[in-house]
């Protein structure tokens, strides 16, 4: 269970207090698939961070698991986003000198589970998003968009996160494969319970979603 | 795959970047070790100096110098108590006499000349000045003997210290004595010898007793080579002047002592009573360049230092701008900034150890020739002992081998166990200030980064 009550976020500029979030409120029950759309600048990404611990809020609360992570220190921030959030981007942000496998082993360490381990649950979660054992030997550069957001997504899974974040995963995809990754996002969302924010420009996958919200001005709106 | 393998790998990253750091990283390190195999040569050298140049002080008594001048000779007691001072290394007695030729059968070797005959002009002339002083020139003159050469007979502790080069005395024939013995026994001098056909194992006549020829020597000096040296103690009963000494060459352990030393002779057996000489300042001359030398090395030590260090930080923070998104990655997806800053430093690591290795050997190389062009002297004393070859490309190439041999020799005196953890050291310091300026920079990369999209 998600829960975001009177959330908002400044930033000092040169002309002044700009508010990226202004009195956002939302709640979101677990292995529900949420979409928010909104144009350039509205605070997609900033909502985003919040929600991922990767910035901490001006004022507001945001409850995972009963827990208010805008409270929580420095370190236990980055146990928190190891254990209970993956991050898709839409860049899929992949490290370019590690191998597919590597990549999805990297987030297991980081997650704690130990070193015998991670080798196998690695190749289990990419088989599982449709990455075979050839492809898992490969670095970065030597896959497609698709494969590359799909090592991405294992990678987010790979500690059975209560949330994932996605931020426009399907952006730099052609919209057969956007479909595919959506689908992919869709099934887990219903498979393994977990609950997925995604921050897109696409309107025909909003529109696929449990719920669908907008951002404008830093305000959200139900569609 | 843990952090330090991927620190590892990351430091292949990129092979051509890489392999220009390790290239100047292992530039500045050889520097490092050369200039420390330099430092540590000059200072032992410095302490050669100081052991064994200007340490050498004189003590006379008061008034006196060579035969002239006028005053008591040193006692035994005074010499006991110079050899018991502190830093005094070791002592050599000595106690100067003239023979003439009532006191011996020997002829002088040395001509008189003008010289000889005015150094003796006042000799005599007591038992015609009696009474009231007469004020007739003419009559005194005429009152004093014929000048005669007189042969010179030291009797010393150390026949050594008659040489004039400050070596060993170079015997033609026979063997030294012993200086603490008071044996009959003499050196000649090899003029003198010559002169009066003296062979080891001959006998001449000295104030009245039989002495016997040990030993012939030859200093290249004229006049010492014109005398007789015998051991200190058979002089002192054959002068009667028991237990006493003209001089007393005294042996300091190092040449920052001899200063301190002469206060405290002097205050021990009296200003008044000794006069007392040193090389202190000379040594203190060929100390004092070789210290700028050693300081230059230094100063060489720490500008390789600092040179490794900002070879390997301006690298490292090249490398953290151009990772920043994907350090961002890593702290997003759970990663701390320890996680993060061990990978760097190990990536740091890994370049400065594999610079380090290439840097140390080419240490040892160029050190060698390093050290030897900034102490020349060293270079020469090796050379002199070399037998001249036949010219042509295979003796030069076997000259070449002797060279870079005797360098890898020299190094590996200078190159102790210190010197070499030293520069081990250094290379730690690089990597540790090199890693920690990008490791600050990296703790200030906010993940939040990462989802602005480019």
């Amino acid at each position: 269970m998600l829960s975001v009550k009177n959330l908002t976020k400044s930033f000092q500029s040169p002309s002044g207090t700009v508010k990226a979030l202004d009195g956002i409120s939302l709640d979101v029950d677990t292995g529900q698939f949420v979409s928010i759309i909104g144009k350039s600048g509205s605070g997609k990404s900033t909502l985003l961070s919040m929600l991922g611990a990767l910035d901490i809020p001006t004022s507001g609360k945001i409850e995972v698991d009963d827990q208010d992570i805008a409270k929580l220190s420095s370190s236990k921030q980055t146990a928190y986003r190891a254990h209970k959030i993956g991050f898709v981007f839409q860049q899929y942000n992949l490290i370019p000198n590690l191998t597919a496998l590597e990549n999805v082993m990297l987030a297991l360490e980081f997650g704690g589970i130990k070193s015998s381990a991670r080798r196998q649950r690695a190749s289990q979660l990419l088989n599982d998003v449709g990455i075979d054992a050839a492809e898992q030997a490969r670095r970065p550069s030597r896959l497609s968009g698709g494969q590359q957001q799909r090592v991405s997504i294992a990678r987010a899974l790979a500690n059975n996160p209560s949330i994932i974040l996605a931020d426009e995963p399907t952006g730099n995809l052609d919209s057969e494969t956007g479909q595919k990754i959506f689908d992919l996002l869709h099934n887990l969302s219903r498979i393994k319970n977990t609950t997925i924010i995604a921050v897109t420009h696409d309107l025909d996958i909003a529109g696929k979603t449990d719920r669908t919200f907008r951002l404008k001005d830093g305000k959200l709106s139900t569609i | 795959m843990n952090v330090i393998t991927r620190g590892i790998k990351n430091s292949l990253r990129s092979p051509m970047r890489s392999s220009a750091i390790i290239l100047m990283l292992a530039i500045s390190i050889g520097l490092i070790l050369s200039m420390l195999v330099a430092r540590s040569s000059v200072e032992s050298k410095i302490n050669d100096v100081k052991a064994n140049t200007g340490t050498n002080i004189t003590i006379n008594p008061a008034g006196v110098q060579g035969f002239a001048g006028g005053g008591n000779p040193l006692t035994s007691d005074q010499v006991a108590s110079i050899s018991s001072a502190a830093h005094i290394v070791s002592t050599t007695a000595t106690l100067s006499d003239q023979m003439g030729t009532t006191d011996t059968n020997l002829t002088p070797s040395l001509t008189l000349g003008s010289f000889g005959a005015r150094q003796q002009r006042f000799e005599g002339t007591s038992s015609g000045t009696t009474g009231s002083t007469s004020t007739d020139v003419s009559v005194s003159t005429s009152n004093r003997p014929t000048p005669t050469p007189r042969i010179s007979v030291t009797g010393t502790t150390n026949p050594n210290s008659v040489a004039t080069n400050g070596g060993n005395l170079t015997i033609q024939s026979g063997t030294a004595f012993n200086g603490t013995s008071s044996d009959l026994v003499a050196l000649v001098g090899s003029s003198l010898a010559t002169k009066n056909n003296l062979t080891t194992g001959s006998t001449f006549t000295a104030y009245g007793k039989t002495v016997t020829v040990v030993g012939i020597y030859s200093t290249g000096n004229t006049f010492q080579d014109s005398g007789v040296i015998m051991p200190l103690a058979a002089v002192q009963s054959l002068t009667n002047q028991s237990g006493d000494a003209s001089s007393v060459i005294a042996k300091v352990d190092s040449s920052d002592n001899v200063d301190s030393t002469i206060t405290n002779l002097k205050s021990t057996l009296g200003s008044d009573k000794v006069d007392i000489t040193s090389e202190a300042q000379q040594a203190a001359a060929s100390v004092s360049s070789l210290s700028a030398i050693s300081g230059l090395a230094l100063a060489g030590v720490i500008g390789a230092t600092i040179a490794g260090a900002v070879i390997v930080l301006l690298a490292m923070v090249m490398v953290v701008r151009e990772r920043r998104r994907e350090i961002g990655v890593i702290k997003a997806i759970g990663g701390t900034n320890q996680k993060v800053v061990s990978q760097f430093v190990a990536e740091a690591l890994t370049l400065t150890i594999v610079g380090a290795i290439i840097g140390l050997g080419l240490g040892v190389v160029v050190s060698g020739p390093m050290t030897s062009s900034l102490v020349s002297s060293q270079t020469s004393s090796t050379t002199t002992t070399g037998i001249p070859e036949v010219g042509g490309a295979a003796p030069a190439f076997r000259r070449g081998l002797n060279q870079l041999n005797s360098n890898l020799t020299k190094v590996q005196s200078s190159l102790t166990p210190q010197v070499f953890v030293i520069a081990i050291g250094m290379t730690l310091l690089i990597a540790i200030i090199g890693s920690a300026v990008p490791a600050w920079f990296i703790a200030r990369i906010r993940p939040a980064e990462v989802l602005r999209s480019e």
